[in-house]
């Protein structure tokens, strides 16, 4: 029995077409293992470069510009693919922001595999549109003007991706980071998230039951919030 | 109407520039750099439009200016993507968070010569390094490779504007040029983009071909009319061989005279005109609703490296081995070959330069020679300097031009020769120059 058999995204993940003996093959140069909040998966610049599947979890893609800026290039949620290497060296560093499970492949192993599966090929490219969407709506969400909205678009973003309903039908999900990495994630100070959050129970539109968990309660206005 | 042109074979005989820039190419110098170009975008403050060069075609065809390569071995392509990559990193830190990139075009070449996987990538990098919201982008396109995955991609990705080079429809011509693809292959891409949600459609055809004669011509002329694209360009075909040494596989023997292209760019413009065709400059046509159409009639259209278009952006950055940068006070050229394109990125410097800088009478003249170009009108303001007044003199007598209060103004008659108007009001022609392709 292979690791692939129990794997809890493999009907969402890019391996989700594969029959069984490409499946097995395509296991014996992948890699699974866990990774610890804040520790990196691949390091900007790095040589031996990884693509893979986000099993648990949530992982940050982050560029150094040259003038030493930290720039958040977006999130990958649970069955993501992470795609996005492309050179001799990695453009981007991949660090997890909470504890994660992750399955990994070396990008050129990937590549030969996908040349000669050219049904992988077009589930590589729906991946790849799908960075291309992710990229595109973090990019107006870091391009939303005030504190609020990108905060509640962000909820709204980590709801859709994370949540389940409860036993009222309202959408649960727990904050997989804190409040600082948060604030890092959006280009705000930690103040200003927690006052937020405070301003977004405090109007009725969310609930903070316990320290990391968020239900929406009034879905309609977490979109007015975030200005859609 | 258009049959009526009068011909003067001593005016389009001699070779002219197409003006996709002023100063144009010819005329760029090594005393611009690198540190110019970086200075020019660090100070792009609003409408930045960008043009990504993808140097690489599955076949080369004989009649191609263009500068592109085989497509033959997926390391060089994979390297010069790895380049590319590397640019858009590098051009995206210096663009300031004021500037707007609102359109990308993809030209080459042939962009989708490159994997599908590989174009959604770039789109990728491009989003992330220049913020890119809901940019229009735009693509040309080669038939023959294009593929329902490469559709799919499109589609994906959200481009609306795509150019088919279809050239021509003659089987016997497309063997004479090197490019052959049957009617067939046109009809399935054409609905294939339509499905995608390519709104703005454009086939690009050629006169002037080896062979070619003005049955030929309408007969292409018909066909690709009935596919209704949105826009079409025809082009008279540039035989320089002694600048573009593949165009030497193409029979010279054969080729139409002066008169011969002169009719088939009158027969062009009669039957595209004659099938509900806007025509735009002197050798674009657009359906009415199209965005070029309302650019032209609202007196918005302009010109640029890739011909007549509806971008009024100040700023165009050139991504990719030789694509051209063309801001307000300079015009930049990237390095040409692409090893050493690669080269200067694998060690983080820009590869911009030659190019020149534009001074305020460059931008004066520019000005004018875009105007004429686009609407077949400009105002002179001041009065004339002598050597253009002289130069436009000849033309004036033969009711190409004539002047209106402070206005010049291109008659009916004068549509064919527009390239040797504008030529009067560029100081850099002297002599003549056997750089340029003739006039039609």
């Amino acid at each position: 029995m292979s690791a692939c058999d129990n794997c809890s995204v493999r009907e969402q993940a890019i391996c989700q077409s594969l029959c069984q003996s490409d499946l097995d093959e395509l296991s014996q140069i992948g890699r699974r293992h866990n990774i610890a909040s804040g520790e990196t998966l691949m390091w900007q610049g790095d040589k031996q470069m990884v693509v893979g599947n986000v099993i648990e979890g949530v992982l940050k893609l982050t560029a150094s510009t040259a003038d030493g800026r930290d720039q958040t290039l977006g999130i990958v949620y649970p069955s993501d693919f992470i795609g996005r290497p492309f050179g001799r060296k990695s453009s981007h560093s991949i660090v997890a922001v909470s504890d994660a499970k992750v399955c990994t492949f070396p990008r050129s192993a990937f590549d030969r595999f996908a040349e000669g599966h050219p049904d992988l090929e077009h589930k590589l490219l729906q991946r790849t549109l799908a960075e291309l969407d992710r990229s595109r709506q973090w990019m107006v969400l870091l391009g939303r003007k005030s504190a609020a909205e990108r905060l509640a678009a962000f909820l709204l973003d980590m709801a859709d991706r994370l949540g389940s309903r409860d036993s009222n039908g309202q959408t649960r999900f727990e904050l997989p980071f804190g409040r600082q990495d948060i604030a890092d994630l959006l280009g705000l100070t930690i103040e200003t998230v927690s006052r937020q959050i405070t301003n977004l129970r405090e109007d009725g539109v969310i609930a903070t039951p316990d320290r990391r968990g968020i239900v929406v309660l009034d879905r309609d206005w977490l979109i007015d919030c975030a200005g859609e | 109407m258009s049959l009526m042109w009068p011909f003067y074979p001593e005016l389009l005989d001699v070779p002219v520039p197409r003006y996709t820039s002023f100063p144009t190419a010819a005329e760029f110098g090594t005393d611009v750099s690198a540190g110019d170009f970086t200075r020019a975008v660090e100070s792009a403050d609003r409408d930045v439009s960008l043009y990504v060069h993808i140097p690489f075609c599955e076949a080369i065809c004989w009649y191609c200016g263009c500068n592109t390569g085989k497509a033959n071995r997926s390391g060089r392509l994979a390297s010069y993507l790895e380049a590319l990559h590397r640019e858009i990193a590098l051009v995206g830190e210096l663009l300031p968070a004021t500037a707007r990139v609102s359109r990308i075009a993809f030209g080459g070449g042939s962009p989708n010569a490159i994997t599908p996987t590989d174009f959604v990538r770039l789109v990728v990098a491009l989003t992330q390094s220049f913020a890119l919201a809901d940019p229009v982008i735009s693509i040309e396109l080669d038939p023959r490779t294009l593929s329902k995955i490469w559709v799919d991609a499109l589609a994906g990705v959200g481009v609306t504007r795509a150019s088919l080079g279809v050239q021509t429809f003659d089987p016997a011509l497309q063997q004479a040029i090197g490019r052959v693809q049957p009617a067939e292959l046109i009809e399935r891409c054409t609905d294939w983009l339509r499905e995608a949600g390519i709104g703005s459609l454009n086939f690009d055809l050629m006169y002037g071909l080896p062979g070619q004669d003005e049955p030929a011509l309408r007969d292409t002329l018909a066909q690709a009319i009935a596919f209704e694209p949105d826009r079409i360009a025809l082009f008279g075909y540039a035989h320089v061989p002694h600048l573009i040494p593949r165009q030497r596989r193409i029979d010279a023997t054969v080729l139409p005279g002066t008169l011969a292209r002169f009719r088939m760019a009158a027969v062009g413009q009669a039957e595209l005109v004659g099938a509900g065709y806007a025509g735009i400059g002197f050798d674009h046509f657009a359906l009415l609703g199209d965005p070029m159409a309302q650019a032209a009639c609202s007196g918005r259209l302009h010109r640029n490296f890739q011909g007549f278009t509806d971008d009024a952006a100040p700023v165009l950055i050139g991504l990719g081995a030789s694509a051209i940068s063309s801001f307000p006070d300079l015009l930049i050229q990237n390095e040409k070959n692409s090893g050493r394109y690669r080269m200067m990125l694998s060690q983080d410097r820009l590869p911009a330069g030659p190019g020149i800088r534009r001074s305020a009478e460059d931008r004066r003249r520019g000005d004018i020679i875009e105007r004429l170009l686009c609407h077949g009108r400009a105002d002179l303001g001041h009065s004339l300097d002598p050597e253009t007044a002289a130069r436009l003199e000849p033309l004036i007598a033969r009711r190409l031009v004539s002047v209106e209060g402070t206005y010049l103004v291109v008659t009916e008659l004068g549509l064919p020769y527009s390239r040797v108007i504008a030529a009067a009001f560029d100081p850099y022609r002297h002599a003549s120059s056997r750089r340029f392709s003739s006039a039609v």
